[in-house]
């Protein structure tokens, strides 16, 4: 994701992020991975032992469980051939002027400060793997609000911190989560309060520099019961000719009557393995909403999860995914029902062009007792190119009668007669495509903020330049 | 009569007794052996495979004694079908009364690849099966109709039933499958090789109302020629296990398949049913609706794949799985995925649902004066009427709604009114 620079729209197609800084690190370690890395990453952020023990504990998970075989092409991951930590500064900054020169070039180049000013309630910055930049606004503290990088919340908050980390996605959950747990740098820690609303979005922008990177940042949601947030993330990377990888894992607690909102907004350069983990747990009457977008990457594997614990919770997952040429975006969402009268939506749009492929890859599960639960799942897909594939597999596992479950999907193309009537009011085929497109994602867009749906409809459009003729 | 002592596991030595025991040309002999031999080869499923990760094979009566004596096959084929050269008759017959055309078309195909274990092992063991054979251009009218009836619950029994429609023919089948209730498990493993030619036009119904012991491991393989009509029906009613494999392969330019399936399953029955629609040609179109009915504990599973090939241009194709959940502990999986390799397509879609009766309607049909049971029977058979409505054929479906009573019930008053 980037926020709108007029600068940048200059910038004639392509991927716009692709610059890299010179690699300035302070630290970097070696490449490759073993119990002493683990160790050494968690001995130089001085973390407590029982993190040390967690890290060691989710390496031997890791090292022990296969690589998955089903989903995109992993084959090509080499594990030994990663930096796992990489750093251009020993602490997160709350002043702008304090982040160190070069990186703060690359921010300002991405639009974060001005942002801030404008429009958010907070700012988190990673560049490889630590946090540059944290800041949160005075009032939102005073109600104690708490927006920090994940090591700083470790030790400033190191009692509600040990008591969610690791509930909700645990360190044998998958190989990838695993690796995460073992070697996690970075991410964002919010807490809200009881009763507490963020007004508006906190945000953390994530930048991977060096190359052959795995950036693994480890972001924890509390909202406390009655309260609201939220909060959005962006990402981009370097164009390297070799490959990087981003493997994160959220987890979100949305205790009772608390509503929480996931912003996504994926825009990791073409040779970057996106592989995450995000699951929230969702009481009673709370409200978890995932808006995911994935428009870079070379393969992404995300499936945002939702279990609904708690009576009367919903949940909803709204996916973009845009797969351009090389690109896999295999990407979707999971709700679990397991509480009575709990609701869940799932909608998702997907787009492949050139020889993209897009695979919509979901789950409703309901447990035998949740009764009254009702769940939509919604599945468009648009084929704009002969080459390009669309899949969907939509997983069902109904254990209760007294429910209302459906899954609908579509796979359509580009009709030519709605091109014809386009070019007929004088757009070109390309605008007329990229309009088509634009319409077929604009349910999902009018729910991003302003700026981000000016700035998603900004990116379609550069996927779409020349995608036609 | 089986094949007794030792009644263990099929094996190189069993198969070779199968042929001679019926005397039957070394081509046959042949045959089953180079089929056993892909048995061996291709193993039976781990339970890791995606077709197979809702059934457990655990259980399944690997060892029950085979049955070699072809099980009664009453047939039913209509006077004028027969003068104009249309065979339906038991596979052994067939053999021996035309085995030209028998060796033309027995075992050159490979069935589902979910099943093609179980493909390999029935070519290779089959002791009884079905042959229709309708030659080009011959429209058969009224219903044909083959009814295996398996004399007991405890054997193994892997009939291979073949049906060919040359080019420009026209039939509607009926293939029956019955075995008593109790006892202990027996292992069906029947699969189903249908083709339609060019410009031939098939309906073939599939009945089983297997005894309540039984597994049902089958596979059915339809191909569908150019510009040709196929309309499956396949009725699960009877049997422990279900787990049978479909493949629809649309391989002929202008080709129509239409895919039905009825589940009506309770008690502890369980049913799983995989599917593969292949668009690989232009211009063909195929539909899939399948409709569960599930009381007491019973458990449906559902995946089916609709695959429009790359290249292809102008397909259709729709897959539905609707799910009607009758107790608290019936269940449903229904997963259909959509695998699309191509943009020119005419049209592409898929829907599942799974749920109870809707209360709004229960309520409504009780204050017509119905009780609550017959208003929930009358629901059942009007959410199966949208396949059952499908079923031109009157003999076919008169048939199916017997089949379906047994587990949905009958009103007194339809009783009067019969």
């Amino acid at each position: 994701m980037a926020l709108p620079n007029p600068a940048l729209n200059e910038i004639p197609g392509g991927y716009k992020y692709g610059w890299h800084d010179e690699e300035k690190p302070l630290q970097i370690f070696q490449k490759g991975l073993n119990a002493e890395i683990v160790a050494k990453i968690s001995a130089v952020k001085d973390e407590p032992k029982w993190m040390t023990d967690l890290r060691l504990k989710a390496y031997r998970h890791f090292e022990a469980r296969p690589m998955p075989t089903w989903g995109g092409d992993l084959s090509e991951i080499d594990f030994q051939d990663i930096y796992y930590y990489v750093t251009g500064t020993d602490k997160a900054v709350q002043s702008w002027d304090d982040v160190p020169e070069y990186i703060r070039r690359t921010y300002d180049k991405l639009g974060i400060p001005e942002a801030e000013k404008k429009y958010l309630a907070g700012v988190g910055g990673q560049y490889d793997s630590e946090v540059v930049y944290h800041n949160i606004r005075e009032d939102l503290e005073k109600q104690g609000v708490i927006f920090l990088g994940t090591d700083q919340a470790l030790k400033e908050h190191p009692e509600l911190f040990r008591e969610h980390f690791g509930t909700v996605i645990p360190a044998n959950d998958n190989k990838l989560a695993a690796l995460n747990t073992a070697v996690w740098s970075g991410g964002s820690f919010i807490y809200v309060p009881k009763g507490v609303h963020v007004e508006l979005p906190l945000q953390a922008y994530f930048r991977i520099n060096t190359q052959n990177m795995g950036q693994f940042e480890r972001t924890l949601i509390i909202a406390d019961e009655g309260s609201s947030v939220h909060y959005v993330e962006g990402c981009t990377a370097p164009t390297y000719s070799t490959a990087s990888l981003h493997s994160a894992v959220v987890e979100i607690i949305v205790k009772k009557g608390a509503r929480v909102r996931y912003t996504t907004i994926q825009n990791w350069s073409s040779n970057v393995y996106n592989l995450v983990t995000k699951r929230a747990v969702a009481h009673e009457d709370a409200v978890m909403e995932w808006v995911d977008g994935n428009l870079g990457s070379k393969l992404t594997m995300k499936y945002p999860s939702i279990y609904l614990l708690g009576e009367r919770a919903h949940g909803e997952v709204l996916s973009i995914a845009f797969a351009g040429d090389g690109q896999h975006q295999d990407a979707g969402g999971k709700i679990i029902h397991a509480a009575p009268n709990t609701t869940s939506l799932i909608t998702s749009k997907s787009i492949s062009k050139g020889t993209g492929r897009t695979s919509y890859r979901g789950l409703v599960k309901v447990y035998p007792g949740c009764e009254k639960s009702k769940s939509t799942v919604r599945c468009d897909a648009l084929i704009l190119d002969d080459d390009a594939r669309s899949d969907t597999y939509p997983y069902m596992e109904i254990d209760e009668d007294d429910v209302t479950i459906g899954h609908e999907a579509t796979v359509s193309k580009v009709g030519s007669e709605q091109l014809f009537y386009l070019m007929s009011r004088g757009l070109s085929e390309a605008e007329a495509s990229a309009m088509i497109v634009n319409g077929f994602i604009e349910p999902i867009v009018k729910e991003l903020p302003m700026e981000y749906a000016v700035e998603m409809n900004r990116l379609i459009q550069l996927q779409m330049e020349g995608a036609v003729g | 009569m089986t094949l007794t002592q030792p009644s263990t596991a099929l094996d190189a030595e069993t198969i070779a007794r199968i042929g001679e025991l019926s005397d039957e040309p070394d081509w046959l002999c042949n045959l089953r052996q180079r089929w056993w031999e892909r048995a061996t080869q291709t193993p039976p499923p781990t339970g890791q495979e995606e077709e197979w990760r809702r059934t457990s094979l655990d259980a399944l009566p690997r060892d029950a004694s085979l049955l070699t004596d072809a099980p009664l096959l009453e047939t039913h084929l209509p006077a004028d079908a027969a003068e104009a050269g249309v065979i339906l008759t038991d596979l052994r017959t067939a053999v021996r009364e035309h085995p030209e055309l028998v060796a033309k078309h027995l075992g050159v195909s490979d069935g589902p690849a979910s099943h093609g274990h179980f493909w390999a092992l029935a070519h290779a063991a089959w002791t009884g099966g079905l042959f229709c054979h309708v030659p080009r251009g011959v429209s058969v009218d009224g219903t044909l109709v083959a009814r295996h009836v398996i004399p007991r619950s405890d054997v193994a029994y892997h009939p291979v039933s073949l049906v060919i429609a040359e080019e420009g023919s026209s039939v509607t089948l009926l293939e029956e499958i019955v075995s008593p209730d109790g006892g202990s498990a027996g292992w069906f493993g029947g699969i189903s090789d249908v083709r339609a030619g060019r410009d031939a036009r098939v309906r073939y119904a599939t009945l089983q109302q297997l005894g309540d012991a039984a597994w049902r491991i089958g596979a059915e393989r339809v191909v569908v020629g150019p510009d040709a009509t196929v309309t499956t029906l396949n009725a699960e009613i009877g049997s422990a296990v279900t787990k049978l494999g479909l493949d629809v392969v649309m391989d002929g330019k202008g080709g129509t398949s239409k895919v039905l399936g009825l589940l009506a399953a309770g008690d502890d029955q369980q049913i799983d049913i995989n599917t593969v629609q292949d668009l690989a040609a232009d211009h063909t179109t195929s539909d899939l609706l399948y409709l569960s009915a599930l009381y007491d504990r019973a458990h449906a599973s559902f995946y089916g794949i609709t695959n429009v090939r790359h290249g292809t241009r102008q397909t259709s194709s729709y897959q539905e799985c609707r799910n009607l959940l009758l107790s608290p502990q019936a269940g449903a999986e229904p997963i259909p995925v959509l695998e699309i390799e191509a943009n020119d397509i005419l049209r592409c879609g898929h829907g599942a649902t799974a749920g109870a009766i809707d209360p709004t309607t229960l309520f409504y049909a009780q204050t017509r004066g119905l009780s609550a049971d017959e208003a929930e029977r009358m629901i059942v058979r009007g959410f199966f009427e949208q396949v059952v409505a499908q079923i031109s054929d009157e003999t076919i479906r008169s048939r199916i709604i017997d089949a379906l009573a047994v587990r949905i019930g009958t009103d007194s008053s339809d009783e009067v009114a019969a």
